[in-house]
């Protein structure tokens, strides 16, 4: 009777313990998952812009992008005219807007200086004697 | 509303699993005067599913995994509360995990707009210090209690969700420095810094020093995270200053550490077995009694032993549950920690939240599993979510909260700055 019970316990543990493992293992597998609608979301957000150099494209992927010199930089633009951390690029309810924060050359979009502006389509922005355009993101050179 | 059915149907279906192999174990080995008890506690745990897999539903959010980590972690600690000593249902420990959820939900709301909780951050540190007068003046002498008739609320608890707040911070934030003789500064790092210092001085006065390592960890957290922005790029020097600090600090406060704290660092718990050692003797021997499997659900003796549902409840978990499955359930949590690493969330601030979030749960859980198996000076905090205790409940389960936020966030500028800025732009 004692083998019985000793057995069936380890039985019926046994099947809790692979309920609870099968569980988890579906609910990383949907979180997984749940990323595409996550990344689809975040498209809508940032309306799909990056930022553009000459030879090579930046994806605008978080709500605070920091454009710098300084090698913790998002965009590290290694130009000694280029602050070390010179301007940032927020975005709010689908709207981008870069902002000066006390670099020494200053921002310069469509050819004004500006301390904070928001940006549209197209936008050539100047960072010291980097030159950066604001567009809708193309799936080649990108950094 | 969930945006896949097939995928929320699936959910349900593998937590309501989960749930029932648990109450069949129950019913068929477990340790329950009568039948009606164990569909009480059944009804009681497959009713909670139900109803929360609706209300999940009326919040718009674009991820739920962790909301079915969370209600399934919930009901299994409503089926080991209830357990405990004999099958029947803990009432306390279901209300509280009822708060906990709502606490969950509340968290979600105020932390998934990050743009207006940094304009609101001077309430979150006026928040903490109306708590800290509060434990101050009514509490007991020394003590974090408050007693209420038959309820104890212990408010240092609530600091921990607010002081995770305080301490997340936004690229911009870091970026607004002033110049202070020559060094630049960020103003509100020195407020964060003085508080940390005021919260430990408290914990110290009141002799819960079972909570400063929580607090300390998630502070250490969100410090690297100050200074290591936005790429986490650790400048070495910066990592071994940092280090040689805190090693520091850690040591002057081992050395005045009160008496009792002294006498716990060095206590052989087997020479001491009814003294010091003997909750942690009693947990040790219990998960060695439950061995892989355990004795079977309400038939342990641990819960003779003071603090059985909280400071030692991995072992009392262990004795009747098995060491395998006390492990598991422990996992569960820690995978709950690991969504936003499947998917990162997209704003510094919500990133360095998350990052305190799990310093908490780590700390905590740490401290309660190795504290009772032998492994550290045994402190007697609560093991997140499954330990009883409402002021711990509610707050863990608004840290998770806090998690969702950061899964399913809006990016939308608070009101009054999208006013000015607008009016700025026509000017």
């Amino acid at each position: 009777m004692d083998f019985f019970t000793d057995t069936s316990n380890i039985f019926l543990c046994a099947v809790s313990a692979a309920a609870l493992d099968l569980c988890v293992l579906v609910l990383i597998l949907i979180a997984y998952n749940e990323k595409k609608h996550a990344q689809q979301y975040w498209n809508r957000i940032s309306c799909c812009m990056e930022l553009s150099a000459p030879d090579v494209s930046y994806p605008l992927n978080c709500d605070e992008i920091l454009i710098g010199r300084h090698a913790s930089a998002d965009i590290r633009l290694p130009d000694l005219s280029v602050s070390r951390y010179h301007a940032i690029l927020t975005v709010s309810d689908g709207i981008w807007t870069i902002t000066d924060i006390g670099s020494k050359s200053g921002v310069f979009v469509n050819g004004t200086l500006v301390t904070e502006r928001i940006l549209r389509e197209n936008d050539v922005i100047n960072l010291g004697n980097k030159r950066l355009i604001f567009r809708r993101r193309r799936n080649n050179n990108v950094h | 509303m969930y945006i896949n059915t097939f995928l929320y149907i699936i959910s349900c279906i593998f937590v309501l699993l989960s749930h029932s192999a648990m109450l069949l174990n129950i019913y068929f080995n477990g340790n329950a005067e009568s039948t009606a008890k164990v569909i009480i506690l059944s009804v009681a745990v497959l009713g909670l599913d139900f109803v929360y897999f609706i209300i999940m539903l009326m919040f718009k959010q674009r991820s739920y995994a962790i909301d079915f980590l969370l209600i399934l972690i919930l009901n299994m600690s409503v089926i080991f509360q209830s357990c405990f000593g004999g099958v029947h249902l803990s009432v306390k420990h279901y209300i509280t995990c009822i708060a906990s959820l709502a606490a969950c939900k509340a968290g979600y709301i105020i932390c998934k707009n990050h743009k207006w909780l940094q304009v609101q951050k001077k309430y979150i540190y006026l928040a903490i210090g109306i708590l800290i007068v509060v434990i101050l003046t009514l509490t007991g002498s020394r003590s974090m209690w408050i007693n209420i008739g038959s309820i104890s609320i212990q408010p240092s608890e609530f600091i921990k969700p607010l002081f995770v707040l305080a301490c997340a911070t936004s690229v911009a934030e870091q970026q607004k420095k002033r110049k202070v003789l020559c060094f630049y500064v960020v103003y509100e790092n020195f407020a964060l810094y003085g508080l940390t210092a005021v919260i430990c001085l408290l914990q110290w006065w009141c002799r819960d020093l079972g909570s400063l390592p929580t607090f300390v960890g998630i502070f250490v957290c969100g410090f690297f995270l100050r200074i290591c922005y936005p790429k986490a790029k650790f400048s070495k020097k910066t990592l071994i200053t940092a280090g040689v600090i805190l090693l520091i600090v850690a040591l002057i406060a081992l050395r005045f550490a009160p008496d009792y704290v002294q006498e716990r660092l060095h206590t052989d718990i087997w020479s001491d077995k009814t003294g010091n050692g003997y909750q942690q003797s009693h947990a040790l021997i219990a998960i060695a009694d439950g061995g892989w499997f355990g004795k079977g659900a309400g038939y342990g003796d641990l819960h003779n032993v003071f603090a059985y549902e909280n400071d030692i409840v991995f072992a009392t978990i262990s004795e009747e549950w098995g060491l395998l499955f006390a492990l598991m359930v422990m996992l569960a949590i820690l995978i709950m920690l690991a969504v936003p690493l499947i998917n990162p969330p997209r704003s510094y601030y919500h990133s360095t939240m998350s990052a305190g979030v799990c310093a908490y749960f780590i700390m905590q859980m740490s401290l309660n599993i190795f504290g009772s198996c032998n492994m550290i000076p045994f402190t007697g905090v609560t093991i997140p979510l499954i330990s009883a205790g409402g002021s711990s409940m509610v707050t863990s389960g608004f840290m998770v909260g806090m998690l969702i936020a950061a899964q399913s966030p809006e990016f939308k500028r608070p009101a009054i700055r999208q006013q000015r800025n607008a009016r700025r732009q026509t000017a």
